[in-house]
């Protein structure tokens, strides 16, 4: 008896080795190859969040953050749906890449600081251009968030619009006092019910919001932005093969759009157009598809499968959907038409 | 005595009280309606003010749920339009299938029903009085069925085992219903004709053998009648809804109740390693939130994996989720065991029953029964508890309610979902509480 006990502690103490002793064999190879020898992409998202990741009623996935994954699966396989999407909640999206369970992480997350550096993630590239507004009634009057002196504030707790309207009122000293919510429906049914006189959010969630009102036309958004909301994917720390691969894939989403060509026209165009940058994008002429280490039809791919920045715009955000947000003006715009977004230099 | 005076009491004459007058007979609706609710005059005034504060209570509620409601629409905006004050049920109405089925694709819906409906045929003959061995049928039920309703749920077709397994199991439920066909029927059940056959080469335990030869030439005839069925694989991030929900529940509930047992054993163990594994997972799991103890096997296990080793949700969670209901078991368990008066124990002690054999047929039976109601209580809970994997991310009935809302067509409606699965809920808890009572009064009886 005695033998056995302590045969089973050694045991034990040689599990608990073996499971511990696995943690950091992890860093060695490149997410690229884990992925192609996979066959899929695993890509974190969140619950649901109109416009950028929503499931419908028969099970698809849509959405701006389920497009950018699937153009990543379009590139890297030439097939937009080798991808899978787990949804994380907040607190799980950075150990989720950590640990490997994810290789791509686009869930409508801002770009902070602290994120980049303490959560071991590299941010590559902004797919939206956000900012923390606030709607109000239209019979209250008011026309600016300066007038919101005393206000009762509907606002979801935990996140970052919560931290920036402390600071908005520590500047502007306005004494607003936060009514906090975890749900944006109650907070949103709060707020259409008078429980708070102002509502604030990112303006495509206030957006969103106002399109599920009884009646919209009596809510505006006020036209103070008051945070810089830089919606952006992220990778593995370190990763630089990976990342590039998940870093051009977008710049092909611009750089189809300014050239364009969209998913109906790249047939056509791959076959006609005499344009250099043209062919080099598609892969008709040209190498860089090596230093990425994805097929030479990539980039075609992806704009065949998935559609060009404007597509996914569209699609996901623009006038026909439920957030109807309008691009004109915006810095979600080509830096042609006086927008943030710029692609590289495909040479 | 002796020096007592003894005198005599007078005796007492027997008056007789007047006879009571007959009550009144109530007769009917309305005379009981008087006697109860208008005997006097505060009666009448707190009947009549306890139903206006009902009325006013529940007709708003049935306005909107009903009278106001908007019962065909497209969206939720031409529900707003057609009556802003009423519920809109036609989001629900249309996300119905999702709510039950979760994302499992539409033309494979079948699967589930099916399984479900294997499952539940499965236990019927439970309830039937002359079929025999119903501990048998219970555990081929809880050891066999995972795999067929693995089998068809996953699909796929490169898990050979799984697959042979699952026809195991067919094969008895099959043999099941015919035996009960043929007990019905007054004749022998299937095994039985085998055993001349074999009696000839092997005489002792012909009986048993010819039963396990008719369940062995069964399942391979169903193996080679289903050899080329090749379901399409549907991986398990697409299970959800109710679906999900039932299986979530029912797995730990089917698993809550030996883990409770062997853990509330250990803990009255004499051995110490044993009691003392026993007293950390019970106190170190019961004194955690269940939503922590999600988390953990959710984002913390994959760390201590490697890389390449995928680990399923669903895996994680089922273990999870039997693990914390087997501690909360296990001291109910541990209840009805310190509820035997030791008298019990004393007595198999005597007859010379070992240990398993006390606690098997003399102390579990009894410590089981008389906790049925504590039981019950945990598992309806548990099921209830269950809607916290939503948090975790799996797309379960409370997920998928709330999805509804997010729906680009149903933007913002979060209520009349909420309300749907509520009924829901309500008519499975009812009923798991209701078949509790059924089953104490017939155990009573014994």
């Amino acid at each position: 008896m005695k033998n056995m006990t302590k045969t089973l502690f050694i045991a034990m103490i040689a599990l608990c080795g073996m499971v511990f002793s696995q943690v950091p064999a992890s860093a060695a190879e490149s997410t690229l190859k884990t992925v192609q020898d996979r066959g899929y992409l695993n890509c974190i998202i969140g619950n649901s969040f109109v416009g950028f990741y929503t499931v419908d009623k028969t099970g698809k996935w849509s959405g701006m953050d389920i497009d950018i994954c699937r153009s990543v699966a379009a590139a890297v396989f030439g097939d937009k749906d080798k991808v899978k999407f787990n949804s994380v909640q907040w607190a799980q999206s950075f150990t989720s890449i950590k640990s490997g369970a994810g290789d791509l992480l686009s869930k409508g997350m801002t770009w902070t600081l602290s994120r980049d550096t303490s959560q071991g993630l590299d941010f590559l590239e902004t797919y939206f251009y956000d900012g923390q507004g606030f709607m109000v009634r239209k019979d209250s009057g008011i026309k600016s968030a300066l007038e919101l002196k005393g206000a009762t504030v509907c606002v979801l707790t935990g996140t970052s619009s919560e931290l920036n309207l402390t600071d908005f009122n520590r500047t502007h000293n306005l004494k607003m006092t936060p009514v906090v919510f975890d749900d944006s429906g109650v907070r949103n049914t709060a707020f259409f019910n008078n429980n708070c006189d102002v509502m604030t959010n990112d303006r495509s969630g206030l957006a969103a919001a106002r399109s599920t009102a009884p009646n919209p036309d009596d809510y505006f958004v006020l036209p103070e932005t008051i945070s810089k909301e830089a919606l952006s994917f992220a990778v593995r720390q370190n990763d630089s093969a990976w990342a590039n691969v998940v870093k051009w894939t977008f710049n092909v989403l611009l750089e189809a759009e300014e050239l364009g060509i969209n998913s109906q026209n790249v047939d056509e165009i791959r076959k006609t157009s005499t344009n250099p940058v043209v062919k080099r994008l598609l892969g008709v002429e040209g190498d860089l598809n090596k230093g990425l280490g994805l097929p030479a039809d990539w980039a075609y791919q992806v704009i065949k499968q998935v559609g060009n920045y404007a597509e996914l715009y569209d699609r996901n955000l623009g006038p026909d959907t439920a957030l109807a947000l309008d691009r004109a003006g915006t810095l979600n715009e080509l830096w042609t038409n006086g927008g943030l977004l710029y692609s590289k230099s495909f040479r | 005595m002796g020096n007592q005076s003894i005198s005599k009491p007078e005796l007492l004459e027997f008056i007789p009280k007047p006879s009571r007058l007959p009550a009144v007979p109530v007769d009917g609706f309305i005379g009981r309606l008087k006697k109860h609710l208008f005997s006097n005059i505060w009666n009448t005034l707190l009947t009549v003010s306890v139903f206006t504060l009902l009325f006013m209570l529940i007709k708003p509620f049935l306005d909107w749920a009903i009278f106001d409601a908007v019962w065909s629409a497209s969206n939720r905006r031409e529900c707003l339009n057609a009556s802003p004050d009423g519920a809109c049920w036609p989001g629900v109405i249309q996300w119905f299938n999702g709510l039950i089925y979760g994302r499992y694709p539409n033309d494979q819906q079948w699967r589930i029903n099916l399984g479900f409906g294997l499952g539940i045929l499965w236990l019927v003959p439970l309830a039937f009085k002359r079929v025999e061995q119903k501990i048998l049928i219970a555990l081929s039920a809880i050891t066999l069925f995972p795999f067929l309703a693995n089998f068809l749920f996953l699909g796929g077709s490169d898990n050979q085992f799984n697959y042979i397994v699952a026809c195991v199991g067919l094969a008895y439920l099959l043999i099941l219903y015919i035996n009960i066909g043929l007990i019905y029927l007054d004749r022998k059940i299937l095994g039985e004709y085998l055993e001349p056959l074999i009696g000839r080469f092997y005489q002792r335990r012909a009986a048993l053998l010819g039963r396990l030869l008719c369940w062995l030439t069964v399942t391979v005839l169903l193996a080679f009648l289903f050899q080329n069925l090749t379901l399409l694989l549907v991986e398990v991030d697409s299970w959800g809804g109710l679906f999900l929900t039932l299986i979530i529940s029912g797995f730990s509930i089917v698993m809550a109740l030996p883990i409770g047992i062997l853990l509330a054993l250990g803990r009255r163990s004499h051995m110490p390693v044993f009691r003392w594994l026993s007293i950390c997972t019970i106190e170190l799991v019961r004194s955690v939130p269940l939503i922590t103890v999600l988390f953990m096997s959710v984002t913390m296990l994959p760390l201590f994996f490697p890389n390449t080793m995928e680990l399923n949700k669903l895996v994680q969670v089922l273990v999870a989720v039997c693990v914390f209901a087997g501690a909360y078991m296990a001291e109910t368990v541990r209840g009805g065991l310190q509820g035997i008066p030791p008298g019990q124990f004393e007595a198999a002690k005597s007859v010379g029953l070992g240990y398993w054999y006390t606690m098997a047929f003399i102390i579990l039976p009894q410590a089981l029964r008389a906790m049925i109601p504590n039981i019950v209580t945990s598992f309806i809970s548990l099921f209830k508890d269950t809607t916290l994997v939503s948090i975790i991310g799996l797309f379960d009935i409370m997920l998928m309610a709330r999805n509804i809302s997010i729906d680009k067509n149903w933007l913002g409606l979060h209520t009349e979902p909420l309300i749907a699965i509520s009924i829901l809920f309500f008519i499975f808890c009812y009923s798991m509480s209701q078949y509790s009572h059924r089953l104490e009064k017939k155990l009573k009886n014994k």
